[in-house]
């Protein structure tokens, strides 16, 4: 028993190479695969029926021999209680209901749980690119979902609501009628605002990003309410007393449960753990120690607030009701931020500068199909929006490699590339500028040509392009924010998440502004200093 | 006599329609001062580049110490090394200071330790009298100063032959004696040079043989005395006429 479990084991823990996935992969090719891969469809089967077979109540005892194998979670932690950061110190730490619970089911099976994270509307494409084994992020099972990826079974039950100012008065489905309602994008209440605007006359849905964004939207009446589930709105509408929420009944599917990637082995266990934990009340503790309260500044759990109900709100106030002495305890959480940025930026430029030079080395080479390579490359770069550029290297390049770029090397690696193309059109036109005689006074004292480009070129071409280096290292370094949407907790996703955690917004955002401005003048008097040093030679 | 220095053979060299050099078979043995006169847009500076291949010519071949340059295959760096070139716009490089300039080549092709090129420029300074400028930039040094530092810069390399390319067309009058001066000397010390040239003065008096072109073609080859005093050719006829 111990070694099918331990062949399962591996099974799973070599997913990329998996003979699962491979049989996906392989199945429409059809005449070959029929007469190659039927040993394989028979192990599927075979395994898979295993697992069915298998695991069972001493499931534990058994594994606990084992070394522990590793599971990877992907969550969006902007969605407290379900999933958030703590960020008063500088331990990054993903807590909440959804960790909780992931951690008892991977404990329960024996193995080590690693959470990563990634924008909601992220998370399924995450999955269908086999970056984690499952994401829990307070997830609805609808059936538009469950063709890309499989389910378990409903953990816990969510329930809409529309928030909405409380001098509005919209509090039910019908109330909406003309109104512009708010989701988040990808989420469940997307979809049954679909629905209920299917029922009821002139209902406009906007789709935003994150539920702060839309709490702000509200607030600057861009829209008149949202649909956001109940757990969440109680959370906001106690940080922002003029907005309130009323209950609405279901819209088809709702609840929340456990996503995997299509076929993974992983759903029976999970169910069966899930199934456990329901009967014998740890999923019970587990709700009331997150629904029942509400999250403090601090993330640590406090007794419920008053109802929002019941707040003695006060009258809505014109302006932005600023109060940064909120964010004080968060402050050393995204300061963090900083070096992530700082590295990230220089590390981009540096090998942008060195791809950018390579590439302005093939345009000028005059030798056709690596002029035409450059040419094609830079256009296509420049052609094309960066965010797109980022969000293929991270999602494609594990199903193209096989190799699990993490969101840091994918950001490095897409701004180099991005950056290397236009770096390359401003290094070969310094190139072109340097005085045609530099090269012949080089060539006739016998350097050759790598020597030269190196020795005599280079540095003055640099010279001569530098204030245009600064310029797009001050535009990387504002860009880098850009990798804050495949997860990467920089100054500015370090900020989003203070803000999602204490339901505000405009503080953290600030915050975040004066921090790009220093470091943007910082680099700007580096490089003054550094043309300084350049200029004694004029 | 030992064998030529530099020697061409049916030298022709066109830029697209154009037909700039003609078939020109030329040599220069060791030892020889040659200075290369003639009209504007006759080839001089087009026979000079090709001697090293700053131009490639279009047919016909060079030779350095009877070695083929044009041949295919040939290590054009390793040959350069030993012929120098000075430019009309001196270009020296501008980020590196005078005696940077000086010893790069030395130290980074010809492997020779730093301590020793630095000797070798300073030696070469003093000759062209800037030793006191060895560590400023180029672009505090004038016309003249840069013109001295770029010959003392293709010396360092000790070349069997220096080319200079209208040395002092870019100078202020008052320049040109200084740079002519260190020339007169470097003829004196028994390098071979070929010189492009409008200086006939200069030409008349340090040159040993004088190259006149015209059209793309050598129209006569003699000695300085022979050509100022009984030029064959019509054409040198006319162009020393305009220019004495």
């Amino acid at each position: 028993m111990n070694r099918l479990i331990a062949s399962y084991k591996s099974l799973i823990n070599m997913r990329r190479f998996s003979i699962l996935s491979r049989f996906r992969r392989g199945f429409p090719r059809t005449a070959k695969f029929l007469h190659l891969r039927w040993p394989l469809l028979i192990q599927t089967i075979l395994v898979v029926g295993l697992i069915g077979g298998v695991v069972g109540p001493n499931l534990t005892a058994s594994v606990a021999q084992e070394v522990p194998k590793q599971l990877t979670m992907l969550t969006s932690p902007d969605y407290p209680p379900y999933g958030y950061y703590i960020t008063s110190g500088q331990d990054r730490k993903i807590v909440g209901f959804d960790i909780d619970i992931a951690n008892t089911i991977a404990r329960e099976l024996g193995f080590e749980l690693k959470v990563g994270e990634s924008d909601f509307n992220g998370l399924i494409p995450a999955l269908q690119a086999k970056r984690a084994d499952f994401v829990m992020a307070g997830m609805t099972p609808t059936p538009e979902r469950q063709k890309n990826v499989d389910f378990s079974e409903i953990y816990y039950e969510a329930k809409d609501t529309i928030v909405a100012p409380k001098t509005s008065n919209l509090k039910t489905k019908e109330d909406l009628k003309g109104k512009t309602v708010g989701v988040q994008l990808g989420s469940i209440q997307e979809g049954n605002a679909k629905k209920i605007a299917e029922k009821v006359e002139g209902l406009k849905i906007k789709q935003l990003n994150k539920v702060p964004d839309l709490i702000q939207e509200i607030k600057a009446k861009r829209i008149d309410a949202a649909i956001i589930e109940d757990t969440v709105a109680k959370g906001f509408t106690t940080s922002n007393p003029d907005l309130g929420f009323s209950v609405v009944p279901p819209e088809g599917p709702a609840g929340s449960a456990i996503a995997f990637p299509k076929g993974s082995p992983l759903v029976g266990p999970f169910n069966q753990v899930i199934q456990k934990m329901k009967t014998n009340g740890e999923l019970e503790k587990l709700v009331s120690k997150w629904f029942s309260q509400t999250i403090a500044a601090d993330g640590s759990t406090t007794t419920a607030a008053p109802a929002p109900e019941a707040t003695t709100a006060p009258a809505p106030q014109a302006g932005l009701n600023l109060d940064f002495r909120r964010i004080i305890p968060d402050i050393p959480f995204i300061l963090a931020g900083i070096p992530v940025t700082l590295v990230f930026t220089l590390s981009s430029v540096l090998l942008g500068l060195v791809w950018g030079a390579a590439l302005s080395l093939l345009k000028i080479s005059k030798i056709k199909p690596l002029e035409w390579f450059s040419f094609l490359y830079t256009s296509i770069f420049r052609g094309t929006p960066l965010l797109l550029q980022l969000a293929l290297v991270y999602y494609a390049t594990p199903q193209l490699t096989g190799y699990n770029i993490t969101p840091y090397q994918a950001g490095v690696l897409t701004f180099t590339l991005n950056s290397g193309a236009y770096m390359s059109e401003t290094i070969r036109a310094g190139i072109q500028a340097v005085d045609k005689g530099q090269s012949e006074a080089a060539m006739s004292l016998g350097v050759p040509y790598a020597l030269m480009m190196w020795d005599v070129i280079m540095p003055q071409a640099l010279k001569n392009i530098l204030p245009a280096l600064v310029n797009e290292t001050i535009g990387l370094l504002k860009d880098s924010s850009l990798v804050s949407t495949i997860g990467v907790v920089e100054v500015l996703r370090a900020s989003q998440i203070v803000g999602a955690n204490k339901y505000i917004y405009f503080e953290p955002l600030l915050f975040a502004g004066v921090i790009y401005y220093l470091l943007v003048m910082g680099l700007t008097y580096a490089a003054s200093a550094l043309e300084r040093r350049l200029r004694r030679s004029e | 006599m030992s064998n030529p220095v530099i020697r061409t053979e049916e030298l022709c060299k066109a830029f697209g329609q154009l037909k700039v050099l003609k078939g020109i078979s030329v040599e220069i043995a060791k030892g020889e001062v040659v200075a290369i006169i003639g009209p504007s847009g006759c080839g001089k500076s087009t026979l000079l580049r090709c001697l090293n291949l700053l131009e490639t010519p279009t047919s016909g071949r060079v030779f350095f110490q009877e070695q083929e340059i044009t041949a295919p295959g040939t290590n054009i760096s390793r040959v350069r090394q030993d012929v120098g070139m000075v430019f009309q716009h001196f270009h020296l490089f501008p980020h590196m200071t005078v005696l940077k300039n000086i010893t790069y080549a030395p130290i980074k092709i010809e492997k020779v330790p730093s301590e020793e090129a630095k000797d070798r420029a300073m030696d070469l300074l003093r000759k062209v009298g800037l030793a006191e400028k060895a560590d400023v930039y180029p672009s505090r040094l004038s016309g003249g100063q840069k013109q001295r530092v770029a010959i003392a810069r293709a010396l360092a390399m000790r070349p069997e032959v220096i080319l200079f390319d209208e040395p002092t067309s870019a100078l202020d009058p008052e320049m040109v004696t200084e740079v002519l001066e260190v020339m007169r000397e470097l003829a004196l010390s028994g390098m071979t040079m070929a010189i492009v040239t409008h200086e006939m003065g200069f030409a008349r008096e340090v040159a040993n043989r004088v190259w006149f072109l015209n059209e793309g073609l050598l129209a006569e080859d003699s000695p300085p005395d022979e050509f100022f005093h009984n030029p064959k050719h019509d054409r040198a006829k006319q162009f020393l006429e305009k220019m004495l």
